[in-house]
């Protein structure tokens, strides 16, 4: 299962691609994923797509891409075989007038593939600069061609599949091999068929001064790889001296017709330079294409955009700060009322809230306010005290309170015992501002006082703003 | 009782409690209100660490009946030994649990008693009172380790009669103001805090370390948030399926502006998304119309703050002829499957240094199957990206800078915008993507991690900046 799960495909890649784009968790959810999978990262992030896939609820990518993708690669397969076949029963064809030109057959059937081989490395390993220049020689450039035949090739939008380009190059490049592949098998079957089924007299022949002795040393370097164990397979100074023929002779050489047996010798020279060079060298490519497209595949998964951020995430701790309690908060409406805005000149009693005797003195002083008698409540005063002073007073009475301070409910008492004696028939309460600003409240420190005194629910209370 | 430290903010009303708490516990969405009594009961707002407590903080109603609540101790303990004063106070709450009349200090006191450490918070613009000293008493009765915070709420400055009172009831003294500190001035307060009690030294210490990462996690986010955001907006294509042979004034202009709608989602998902990371989600914004709102992206107000001078531009090595390399393939490097050839011709040029006219080239694509495509993008324009970076840098580090205990409405404007926040060197790493960007070439991942450096370096210098 570990091993099921570790192993990157390009199913697992579209699926995790699909998933980051709709969905990408809370770093506390990633990060209690993260202690639970202490592995490695691309188990860590094969086992969160398994987890969370089932977030996509419409179709998967992978199932579309790879769908199409298969149904390709079969119908292309079939085709490149058949066009091996075919390919190869062509230059085969042997009328019995003229030989079968090795040279012609050695381009084709080593030469191309070899020749594909070069490009496919070339665009593997070249920039973006080496693949504009060999663009139009690619394999890969037909392929996209091929594509365009195909009925779903409208429904394939790679940018939709969120394949990088690299990656999309490396799929088809992978796959390349296996056409190709296909296509040399192609060829090499259609050899033995026609060897088997048709005596055929091979034979060269060039328009270039070529000497036999030259041509021999050159197929004998290409025979090295079997030369040891097949020396039958590697053509004779003698073999390819009777195969060489001449386009403009009405006939065959006489030495070619007496010696036809020997010509056939060719086939398994030819065979074994298709299976060294089309074919062995084919599936060593093939796999070296596949390593390098899994190692790709690799990289990219880690890059797909949000793996990043999810492997972070795995690894951070979580740090959260907030409240898991909902706010109970009291709205509080704001009051309507006014202050008014003149003191009268005299009042029977001056009281100052929180406020020291000294400070209350000042004020007093400031503000030119008669009264007969003048204390301080609140602050430090027992409540025994400010039950004295209630006693006290009576009728008109000012209470200057600290406007910055919002009344407490300690104040809310006492002027509630306050309004409730039958001798008192006027509470004002004036709030003022701090002495540096000369006694000026604000107006939002203002509305505080009203909006609590509203609550208190008495004719005889005014506010006063001087 | 926990294991963890727990921190009980008390206080006057009205004297910015939440604020702090808003503040240190980064909750933006704490209400704040100058109605004094809004809070009526304890929140507990704990640090947790991978779901570990690691401290809590508590957010308190304020006094209300202090001298009630002194009254009563008085009577009940006069006669107690200063250690067993605090059980007095537990009879208390016992006593009143249910009393509407002190479920505001019944509320603060329980997590005193439980074994919080005391935050008294005063408004140290305004001058002292003695009437604070009941509320100092009654929590000195408590026996908990306690400190005083100076909130500095208005524009006067009172702390140091502050400090003279505050010193003789708490063992520290510190002055915070939720407002304006930052990540800074955090973790002082902290550290403060970490040295009340012995033992909570180390989670608190914890603590600092966890926020430091955070600080930091939100930096590396903000710079992810703001690379990616360039990234995908300057290799931004918008295509349309066109109906005629050459493409129209009207479709034109049609997919000019839906190219232009898509930056600004863009931009607004970024904003959003940054506006998250610092967990200020609710935050209401209040721009500037000219310079940061959505038309504002695209107007010559924006180039002439955020952009660069021309001479700059110049000197970032940036010229005319490094943007005019769209050829074949110019979208995916060679290897578009689909998309292989243009048959139309470009449209749109090269955009104008600092006009807005030609920002972006206009192509017409053509697929092999007849279908018509009409592409806008990636931008051309040279100062664009230093103008949608600017934007997104400011934009980013007023979020990052901005207290949780702020309400006001979020003012983006340029005024504070520190200007030159990228040097000549910056522009050239920042030159060799946007290149790239323009040519619509795959950047490697190194290429990638040196423009979040950049970015990095870039979001870090705003930051610092007052």
């Amino acid at each position: 299962m570990k091993e099921h799960t570790q192993k990157i495909t390009l199913n697992s890649y579209l699926d995790l691609a699909q998933l980051l784009k709709r969905y990408q968790g809370t770093h506390e959810e990633n990060r209690s994923f993260g202690l639970k999978h202490q592995e490695d990262s691309v188990s860590r992030l094969q086992k969160w797509k398994e987890k969370y896939l089932y977030k996509i609820t419409d179709s998967l990518d992978s199932t579309s891409y790879l769908h199409y993708l298969t149904t390709f690669t079969y119908m292309v397969s079939f085709l490149f075989l058949l066009f091996g076949l075919i390919t190869g029963f062509t230059l085969l064809s042997y009328s019995g007038k003229e030989p079968v030109n090795v040279i012609y057959l050695l381009l084709v059937m080593v030469g191309l593939p070899l020749l594909s081989i070069l490009l496919t490395v070339l665009s593997m390993y070249t920039g973006n600069v080496g693949a504009k220049f060999f663009n139009h020689f690619s394999p890969l450039y037909y392929l996209e061609k091929i594509i365009n035949f195909f009925y779903f090739s409208k429904k394939v939008d790679l940018s939709h599949f969120s394949l990088s380009s690299k990656l999309t190059k490396w799929i088809f490049l992978d796959r390349l091999q296996l056409f190709s592949f296909l296509f040399a098998l192609g060829l090499l079957i259609s050899l033995l068929l026609t060897v088997i089924s048709k005596d055929i007299a091979f034979g060269w022949s060039s328009t270039l001064e070529i000497d036999s002795l030259v041509l021999q040393q050159t197929l004998a370097y290409l025979a090295t790889p079997w030369q040891t164990f097949l020396p039958t397979a590697v053509p004779t100074v003698e073999l390819v001296e009777l195969s060489h023929y001449y386009r403009l002779g009405e006939k065959l050489e006489s030495s070619m017709i007496q010696n036809a047996d020997k010509l056939g010798a060719w086939w398994k020279f030819l065979a074994m330079a298709m299976l060294v060079y089309a074919i062995i060298l084919r599936l060593l490519l093939w796999a070296w294409v596949h390593f390098a497209y899994k190692r790709l595949l690799k990289k990219e998964f880690l890059r797909i955009a949000g793996v990043e951020k999810l492997l972070w995430e795995f690894e951070t701790p979580f740090v959260s700060t907030q409240a898991q309690t909902a706010e109970t908060h009291l709205d509080v409406a704001s009051s309507k009322s006014s202050a008014q805005s003149d003191l009268a000149l005299a009042y029977n009693a001056i009281l100052g809230w929180n406020y020291s005797e000294e400070d209350l003195h000042l004020i007093v002083d400031r503000f030119g306010v008669n009264a007969k008698v003048v204390k301080n409540v609140g602050g430090k005063n027992s409540f025994g005290e400010d039950q004295a002073v209630i006693a006290e007073v009576e009728k008109a009475i000012l209470v200057y309170v600290k406007a910055w301070e919002p009344p407490t409910m300690d104040f809310v008492d006492f002027l509630e015992e306050l309004l409730g004696k039958e001798e008192v028939i006027k509470v004002d309460i004036c709030p003022l501002g701090t002495s540096t600003n000369g006694y000026e409240s604000q107006a939002r420190d203002l509305q505080v006082w009203f909006n609590k005194l509203e609550k208190v629910d008495s004719a005889k209370l005014g506010v006063i703003d001087v | 009782m926990s294991s963890y430290p727990r921190f009980a903010v008390v206080g006057h009303p009205n004297k910015g409690k939440s604020s702090i708490v808003s503040s240190l516990s980064l909750d933006g969405s704490i209400q704040i209100s100058n109605t004094p009594g809004t809070t009526q009961v304890k929140r507990g707002f704990p640090l947790k660490i991978d779901g570990e407590i690691v401290y809590e903080l508590f957010d308190t109603p304020g006094f209300q009946r202090a001298r009630r609540v002194y009254a009563w101790l008085e009577a009940h303990g006069r006669d107690v030994s200063a250690d067993k004063r605090v059980e007095v106070v537990r009879q208390f709450v016992f006593e009143h649990k249910e009393d509407k009349q002190f479920r505001d200090e019944v509320e603060l006191l329980e997590p005193i008693l439980e074994g919080a450490g005391i935050i008294y918070v005063v408004d140290a613009s305004k001058p002292y009172g003695a009437e604070y000293e009941v509320e100092m008493e009654i929590l000195r009765w408590c026996g908990q380790p306690s400190m005083a915070i100076l909130n500095l709420i208005g524009e006067e400055d009172y702390r140091e009669e502050w400090t003279r009172a505050l010193g003789q009831y708490f063992r520290m003294v510190r002055t915070y103001n939720p407002m304006t500190a930052g990540h800074e001035e955090h973790v002082q307060l902290l550290e403060s805090m970490a040295q009340l009690k012995e033992a909570w030294t180390k989670p608190i210490k914890k603590a600092i370390v966890a926020l430091e990462k955070l600080q930091e996690q939100k930096i590396e986010s903000t710079v992810i948030t703001l690379s990616d955001y360039m990234l995908e907006v300057l290799s931004l294509v918008h295509t349309q399926n066109i109906y005629g042979e050459e493409v129209s004034e009207e479709e034109e202009e049609e997919a000019k502006r839906k190219y232009r709608e898509k930056i600004v989602a863009y931009e607004m998902d970024e904003r959003h998304a940054v506006e998250k990371i610092w967990r200020h989600s609710d935050i209401q914004k209040q721009e500037n119309a000219l310079v940061l709102d959505e038309v504002g992206l695209f107007s010559e107000e924006s180039v002439s703050i955020f952009g660069l001078s021309q001479k700059e531009l110049i000197l970032t090595g940036a010229s005319a002829g490094a943007i005019t390399g769209a050829g074949i393939d110019l979208l995916t490097a060679g290897h578009s499957l689909f998309l292989g050839s243009i048959v139309g011709g470009i449209v749109g040029g090269v955009g104008a240094m600092f006009g807005f006219d030609n920002l972006y080239e206009v192509k017409v694509l053509g697929q092999s199957l007849g279908k018509r495509e009409l592409s806008v993008g990636p931008m051309q324009n040279l100062n664009f990206p230093y103008v949608l970076l600017g934007r997104g840098l400011y934009h980013a580090s007023v979020i990052a800078k901005r207290s949780h205990a702020k309400r006001d409405a979020l003012s983006l404007d340029s005024e504070s915008f520190t200007g030159k926040i990228i040097d000549a060197e910056m522009r050239k790493e920042l030159e060799k993507i946007h290149g790239k960007l323009r040519k619509a070439e795959e950047l490697e991942k190194e290429e990638i991690e040196a423009y979040k450096k950049v970015i990095r370096g870039a979001f870090l210098r705003l930051l610092e900046a007052k």
